[in-house]
């Protein structure tokens, strides 16, 4: 077995030093040395999006991201991206349009929603899902989740003092 | 406000969008091993020799099971013909393979990666046996034997020299007179395809021996009374001494009804003494679970210039791939399903489900109605385009009604809608007629590109519940707290929450019956020591089926604190009118307990040049009876209306000589956000199931069924070609056209 490499990482607003082997993915440390499970492994292969977090303030999935590679780097999960004492704007839409069954896609989908926010505050539906195009979900049929998107961009803009964009890669 | 008929937030949203909701891969116990399960790998063989002693040797194994470490090694949701571990040591059909997705071996470790390393040093020394992928290849007299040897089997007696594992029939009338009275005939042979579920939680789990003594397995199913009696048999212990948990599950759609990990889980856990977990990669779940299975019918329909349909003929055969699973129960609903929700007199029915060494097929979404469907109303657009008929008046002169005779001779039961919602349907169609093409996405060029536009129409009906004959039931309970007020209630119901919100409709039938508010009612959920089964999420029969059991219960609770107990607490066992099961030479039968029915209308755009297919518009009307929770319910008319175009224009699950081929989501394509249906339009109509808990009706399968043949009439509509086989690829399109050309 390989020897284990100190990362040194800034993970959701803290400082986190974990040991790894330099084969495990960033999910695999999130998920199994870090106990942040909110990241999903639905596929492995950059395939469905369920892991998605942020790097440097940059969407990928976290199934294809070394975690040796997010040395002295920024990393942003669903966990980090929840308020402590109240959901996002976002989450708060999700809930509303009921944009989501078994939730497993959620956190990914809710991580890359975010991320489009904070670039592009006012999206179009297009571009919505062509930004969503990389998560996939087997329950919604999707409609929902871009009505939700949406829905949040709209109440953003109508109430500027809410703009959680900024949270993102803070 | 009433809580049901009101669109609440699920109750278990706010996890679920913070990505705190436990799923069982997410849940570890201290002190607790890997365990990774070996896979054959071949689809067909005769094991000899498994050596594992290199497995045991390797870095922090702990131990390795095989065969001879299962107590009662077979196991099966209707009938016990798969062994839980393939090899020798245990009975004689132990040591055959049938599939490359059965289990050899587990391997239990310090890690998942010491587990890894080890299930690579099993080490499987077979003989290689004739391999049969077609079902009609399997029914031939020379044709590999997939289960010569005897298990118990629920259909009377099974021929064993045979791969035929159930036929069926259906008889009613005279077809042959019935044909030579007949102004129009059309014949066709209809074909579909293997598909996957595609849950976005791979299979995962838990399990752990508890202090007081008795397994516990934490795991993502569908139905955990059944597992508990599944793991109980094969390990076995009385079921007393398993407890079954499900934390969120991620997704199911048929895909869970059968066991995966739960087995090999409390084994590895009952003999190390250790929490054993494991998580199956999508990989390992792509291959290692069931498919929707492939079906082939051959249809010969006949119709009067009237458009009166005067005989359906159908040749059914579906592969069941290497062990029963459900196949049993799926044809039961195709022998009946491929007449559509139609009254026809005179029918003849062949149906017959067959062991093949292809990935065991089973449980999917709609259970054989999307296939029959597929068959039946490709049918009826034929008859009426034979006949000039408009599609929506020759279902109007056939669909069944109040008062009907299916072709098992029994009334179809009260609350028949198949033309409220094939006339509603009709009435949006025409409320909204296709819109111009615009662009389209696929094509490089805008000025250039050539389309063609269809609209099609098809309708459906589906059983909710269990049917033929199964004894039907769920339990639950309810208890009030409270002095003088009622200040909260608990209610006790163990059906699975598998993401449809099963749990959040549970507790709007609660709250609606005691007059409490929707957040004065705690859900225990979580574990068969809560009551007794509550059945399967399946068959569209848990709102149906738990909201008649919460409702007893509740109905009786109240009568308790009426009477001054406190808590206030009553339990209530809800059985269904009771079914039966086919006569073996005619069919007759009263097959289900009630339907849901459903109509849709798929307007496609075809780019002629590529052959791609875009669905602009699918409205799909819904009579769900009553609309527990609106938002849901629309919710599950998207989904299924999304998984059902990506099974008609996308999906295959394609096996080569009895392995695997698409074994990712690269190469299995399940429908993204960008892709495929344009705008989808949920309809839901609520006319009261007499049956059904406040009037509802089960739903979530039934806007997956139409789909298919309403898209494939509307590429009729478009360019003039029928298309029989799914998937209808741009390349089967694209070849279409070139055909048509002259």
């Amino acid at each position: 077995m390989s020897s284990k490499v100190m990362v040194s990482t800034h993970l959701n607003g803290q400082e986190v030093t974990f040991l790894c082997e330099p084969r495990q993915t960033l999910l695999e440390v999130l998920r199994e040395e870090l106990g942040l499970t909110g990241s999903k492994e639905g596929c492995g292969n950059g395939n469905c999006g369920a892991c998605n977090v942020l790097l440097d303030g940059v969407l990928v999935n976290s199934c294809l991201v070394l975690a040796v590679e997010t040395d002295g780097r920024t990393v942003t999960t669903i966990e980090g991206l929840t308020p402590p004492d109240r959901l996002l704007p976002l989450q708060q839409k999700f809930l509303e349009h009921a944009a989501l069954q078994c939730g497993v896609c959620t956190p990914g989908f809710i991580v890359s929603a975010q991320a489009l926010l904070e670039q592009n505050p006012q999206p179009t539906e297009g571009e919505v899902r062509r930004w969503l195009a990389g998560n996939l979900c087997r329950c919604t049929g999707y409609d929902k989740i871009v009505r939700a998107v949406l829905d949040t961009a709209q109440s953003l803009a109508g109430d500027p003092a809410q703009d959680s964009a900024k949270e993102v890669g803070r | 406000m009433r809580a049901v008929g009101s669109s609440i937030p699920r109750v278990d949203a706010v996890d679920k969008v913070t990505g705190l909701a436990p799923y069982p891969g997410d849940i570890d116990l201290p002190g607790q091993a890997w365990m990774k399960i070996v896979f054959a790998g071949v689809p067909h063989a005769r094991i000899t020799r498994l050596d594992v002693s290199r497995a045991q040797a390797a870095p922090g194994v702990i131990a390795v099971f095989t065969a001879a470490d299962v107590p009662v090694n077979e196991y099966g949701l209707i009938m016990p013909d798969q062994p839980v571990l393939c090899g020798p040591g245990s009975t004689p059909q132990a040591q055959i393979v049938r599939w490359e997705g059965d289990h050899v071996a587990l391997v239990v470790a310090e890690t998942q990666a010491q587990a890894e390393a080890a299930a690579k040093l099993v080490a499987m020394e077979y003989e290689e046996l004739p391999v049969v992928t077609d079902p009609f290849q399997a029914l031939e007299p020379d044709a590999p034997l997939l289960h010569p040897e005897e298990f118990p089997f629920p259909y009377g007696q099974r021929d064993r020299r045979s791969n035929l594992l159930l036929a069926y029939r259906l008889r009613r009338g005279d077809v042959e007179a019935a044909f030579a009275q007949a102004d129009v005939i059309v014949e066709a042979e209809y074909r579909t395809q293997a598909a996957e579920h595609a849950y976005l939680q791979p299979e995962a789990g838990l399990a752990y021996v508890r202090e007081d003594g008795r397994i516990e397995v934490i795991v993502a199913g569908q139905w955990m009374h059944e597992d508990r009696a599944q793991i109980a048999h094969a390990l076995g212990l009385p079921e007393e001494q398993i407890v079954v948990r499900y934390p969120a599950i991620g997704g199911a759609f048929g895909g869970r009804e059968d066991m995966s990990v739960q087995i090999v889980l409390a084994l590895a856990a009952w003999k190390t003494g250790r929490p054993v977990k494991t998580v199956w990669s999508r990989e390992e779940s792509i291959i290692g679970h069931h498919k929707r299975h492939p079906f082939v019918i051959k249809a010969k329909w006949g119709a009067t210039r009237e458009g009166k349909i005067v005989a359906a003929q159908m040749d059914v055969t579906s592969d069941a791939g290497a062990y029963a699973y459900t196949s049993t129960k799926v044809l039961g609903n195709a022998t009946l399903m491929c007449l559509g929700p139609y009254e026809i007199p005179n029918v003849h029915v062949d149906a017959r489900t067959v062991y093949t060494n292809n990935c065991p097929s089973g449980a999917f979404r709609g259970f054989g109605a999307p296939q029959g469907h597929f068959a039946a109303e490709g049918q009826v657009n034929k008859l009426a385009a034979a006949l000039g008929m408009d599609p929506v008046e020759i279902r109007r002169r056939n669909a069944l009604r109040e008062g009907s005779i299916l072709a098992t001779g029994s009334v179809v039961p009260a609350g028949c809608t198949a033309l409220d919602v094939l006339e509603e349907a009709a009435r949006r169609a025409a409320e909204s007629p296709p819109e111009p093409p615009v662009t389209l996405r696929t094509s490089l060029d805008a000025s250039r590109r050539r389309v063609a536009q269809g609209r099609g129409l098809a309708l459906s009906f589906k059983n909710v519940g269990f049917s033929l004959g199964f004894p039907e039931h769920c339990h639950a309970w309810v208890e009030i707290h409270g002095e003088a007020e009622m200040e909260r209630a608990v209610v006790g119901c163990v059906g699975a929450d598998v993401g449809q919100g099963a749990h959040t409709v549970f507790a709007q039938f609660a709250a609606d019956a005691l007059g409490l508010p929707v957040e004065k009612v705690e859900l225990r959920v979580e574990d068969t020591d809560v009551t007794g089964s509550s059945g399967s999420s399946s068959a569209s029969r848990m709102t149906f089926m738990a909201g008649n059991a919460i409702l007893g219960a509740a109905q009786r609770a109240l009568q308790a604190w009426e009477d001054e107990e406190r808590p206030a607490r009553a339990e209530f066992v809800f059985h269904p009118r009771p079914t039966t099961p086919y006569d073996p030479q005619t069919g007759a039968s009263d097959p289900n307990i009630t339907y849901g029915y459903c109509a849709q209308v798929a307007d496609v755009e075809v780019d002629l040049e590529t052959g791609h297919v875009l669905v602009k518009r699918l409205i799909s009307v819904n009579d769900v009876g009553k609309a527990v929770n609106p938002q849901q319910v629309e919710g599950q008319i998207e989904g299924a209306v999304a998984q059902s175009v990506g099974w008609t224009l996308l999906e295959n699950f394609v096996q080569e000589n009895g392995r695997a081929v698409t074994q990712r989501l690269s190469t299995y394509l399940i429908p993204g956000v960008a892709d495929v249906v344009e705008e989808i339009v949920p309809v839901i109509l609520e006319l009261p199931d007499p049956q059904g808990p406040l009037g509802a009706r089960g739903m979530a399968e039934m806007p997956f069924i139409p789909t298919a043949p309403a898209i494939a009439a509307a590429l009729h509509d478009a360019i003039g070609v029928w298309f029989d086989e799914l998937p209808i690829t741009p390349e089967r399109v694209w070849q279409a056209l070139r055909e048509r050309q002259p």
